[in-house]
């Protein structure tokens, strides 16, 4: 039940992510991050299965820096990223024991200046998209970027429109998620946008 | 502490060769002489069929084969190497082409993977090169043309407008050379497949001594069964009176 | 519930006429009831004239496009031209029957003009690559239903490539409506000898 949603903006990328984290009904922690950077443009939300997530979160971002590390400090691009990760979840849907992980790639494209969102679950559905998120919270939050979300929006704007969807979480949802981290994703790199 | 290796045959010599592969290129020509001819409407492969003794039957042992329905090949050097690869090629033409594309392998892709076979017998350790040189003659029906080729031990192979491998090889495409033309029909290329190997035969050349197959028109009595799409092969062996009648008129 | 096939929804239809054929697709693709993409491009295009579309698990729409690619590449490599529709159509059912005890979840469909001849073909597949050729028309995805009833009442032989677009177009528009899982945009495919003509779709979003 935890929530993760993704906005790509102008000229940036922003994921949110709550701060939970829970056991059936216990709150274990209020200030969990669910989220890693891959590399200097790319940062992974996650969620799912709990020692899934983490795992391969970490798995992801081991390779993407061996990349950058074997390829003369070249970063990989979200698009590529966005790939690696569709491939990794694809081939262990048919495996014996499949990751339960769900992610977001917020990323931002240095060679054509371009932010991006890509969508991916379990099974390794992949897509790319100007909104999105995982679980319970995509039906509030979809609905509510359906009506509000317009083309190019400024990053303020676009957190300003975050705001509004994590209130509706809190009313319509029946859990508190101790609030949320926020990171923005542009052309200076991945940000810490404090917590809400 | 020689037999801790399995070092390929074929390694190269200080000198830069691969000395099995010439020795086996030897033993190719000392080989009975094969021919090849492509014409506007077909393919001939000749070639003559030697009996060491008047008590061996020869009328059913075959040096030229059909691989796909569309494509026949023949060898010079060793009988026994050839099976093989016999064997080999009509397996991959299914296991690599028929199974994953329902149609047979177009004459090309067919002499690519048997050259690939007799490539790897070159860099494997503990075997030996293929002792054969080929003759691959075939239909290719997305260009609509016929297709000759040489496969040699070392995986390198050729296309050809006529040729010939074996014992006067050298001989025998010198005189290919004369007698080929573009607008050469099939009984030609039969008729010149035949000069040719009167050259190369030692005594008299009759239908129980040659072993000649055409690719040229769908063959639909020789399919089988009828009331499909599926045309008849084109892979036809001479017989012995097919033979005879052309031999009386040369 | 948990079927496969319509986890994430979405439709193709592919059509036969007059020297020429079509073939469509709708562009949703959803997790269950909630939509979360209406650009998701379920027709893939192999060489000059042959088309593949792909309905079913997207997971394995995506996985199979991939693959597909992969093999049409090498084809062109080894062969040197472009592969024939009847030769994709065979590639691909292969393709799904090599994984029989374990399928893709797909319901593909195969249409293009043969590069020589020109001469039009179409076909579609169960997930294990059965082959199921077609005079006409062939239905994919979770409007099958409804395309197969709106194929039976709309579509003519012989239509000239204009109102083949206008059939296929009314065909795959009314079949999605009435599916909750389809829509969202469409897109259409006119392949005639000379001319590929794409278009996309205005449709209600709803």
């Amino acid at each position: 039940m935890d929530v993760i949603l993704g906005l790509r903006v102008a000229d940036a990328t922003i994921i949110a992510t709550s701060k939970a984290a829970t056991r059936g009904i216990t709150v274990l922690k209020s200030s969990d991050d669910k989220t890693r950077v891959l590399n200097p443009h790319n940062l992974i939300a996650y969620t799912g299965e709990a020692g899934d997530t983490v795992n391969f979160a970490e798995y992801i971002q081991a390779n993407i820096q061996l990349y950058s590390m074997r390829e003369n400090d070249i970063e990989l691009s979200p698009k590529a990223t966005a790939s690696f990760i569709r491939n990794q979840l694809a081939t262990s849907i048919r495996s014996r024991k499949p990751y339960q992980v769900n992610v977001l790639l917020g990323g931002y494209d240095v060679a054509s200046n371009t932010p991006t969102l890509n969508w991916i679950d379990y099974l390794g559905t992949q897509v790319e998209l100007p909104y999105a998120a995982h679980g319970y919270a995509a039906f509030y939050c979809t609905s509510l970027f359906d009506r509000h979300y317009k083309k190019g929006m400024t990053v303020d704007e676009g957190l300003e429109l975050l705001k509004m969807s994590l209130k509706e979480l809190e009313i319509r949802m029946p859990l508190d998620f101790k609030g949320y981290y926020v990171k923005i994703i542009d052309k200076d790199g991945v940000r810490d946008a404090g917590s809400l | 502490m020689a037999d801790r290796y399995s070092f390929s045959l074929t390694t190269f010599s200080p000198s830069g060769k691969l000395v099995q592969i010439e020795y086996a290129l030897n033993a190719i020509k000392q080989g009975v002489t094969v021919i090849g001819i492509k014409s506007a409407n077909g393919v001939v492969l000749a070639t003559e069929k030697k009996a060491s003794s008047n008590l061996l039957k020869t009328e059913n042992t075959s040096k030229i084969e059909l691989i796909t329905p569309d494509i026949g090949m023949t060898y010079s050097g060793m009988g026994p190497d050839f099976r093989v690869l016999v064997d080999k090629a009509r397996k991959l033409a299914h296991t690599n082409y028929k199974r994953i594309y329902n149609e047979y392998p177009p004459v090309k892709i067919m002499v690519q993977e048997i050259a690939k076979v007799m490539q790897e017998s070159t860099q494997s350790g503990g075997i030996r090169p293929f002792g054969v040189s080929l003759l691959v003659g075939g239909y290719d029906a997305h260009s609509d043309r016929f297709q000759l080729y040489q496969v040699d031990p070392s995986g390198s192979y050729f296309p050809w407008k006529a040729t010939a491998i074996g014992k006067t090889s050298v001989s025998a495409k010198t005189f290919l050379e004369k007698r080929w033309n573009e607008n050469l029909e099939l009984e030609d290329a039969i008729h010149v497949s035949l000069l040719a190997l009167k050259e190369s035969v030692d005594g008299e050349l009759t239908g129980d001594n040659l072993d000649i197959v055409v690719v040229s028109d769908p063959q639909e009595h020789l399919l089988g069964f009828k009331g499909t799409s599926v045309e008849g092969p084109r892979f036809k062996k001479l017989s012995s009176e097919e033979i005879n009648d052309r031999l009386d008129s040369l | 519930m948990s079927d496969p096939f319509s986890l994430n929804g979405g439709s193709a239809v592919a059509m036969v006429g007059k020297d020429c054929v079509a073939i469509a697709s709708d562009l949703r693709l959803g997790n269950q009831s909630l939509g979360l993409s209406n650009n998701f491009e379920k027709i893939f295009q192999f060489g000059d004239k042959t088309f593949l579309g792909l309905t079913g698990l997207a997971t394995d729409v995506i996985t199979l496009s991939e693959v597909f690619r992969f093999k049409h590449n090498l084809y062109k490599l080894r062969e040197e031209r472009d592969i024939e529709p009847k030769t994709l159509a065979n590639l691909v059912s292969s393709t799904l029957y090599e994984k029989r005890f374990g399928p893709y979840f797909v319901s593909p469909l195969v249409a293009g003009l043969d590069p020589k001849s020109n001469v039009p073909f179409i076909c579609g597949f169960d997930s294990i690559g059965c082959i199921d050729f077609a005079k006409d028309f062939i239905v994919g995805g979770t409007a099958s239903d409804q395309l197969y009833g709106l194929c039976e009442s709309l579509y003519e032989p012989s239509l000239e490539p204009e109102d083949l677009f206008e059939t296929i177009s009314q065909v795959l528009l009314n079949a999605v409506d009435r599916d909750a899982l389809s829509g969202w945009g469409a897109v259409v495919y006119i392949v005639t000898k000379d001319k590929i003509i794409r278009r996309v779709l205005k449709t209600r979003q709803d």
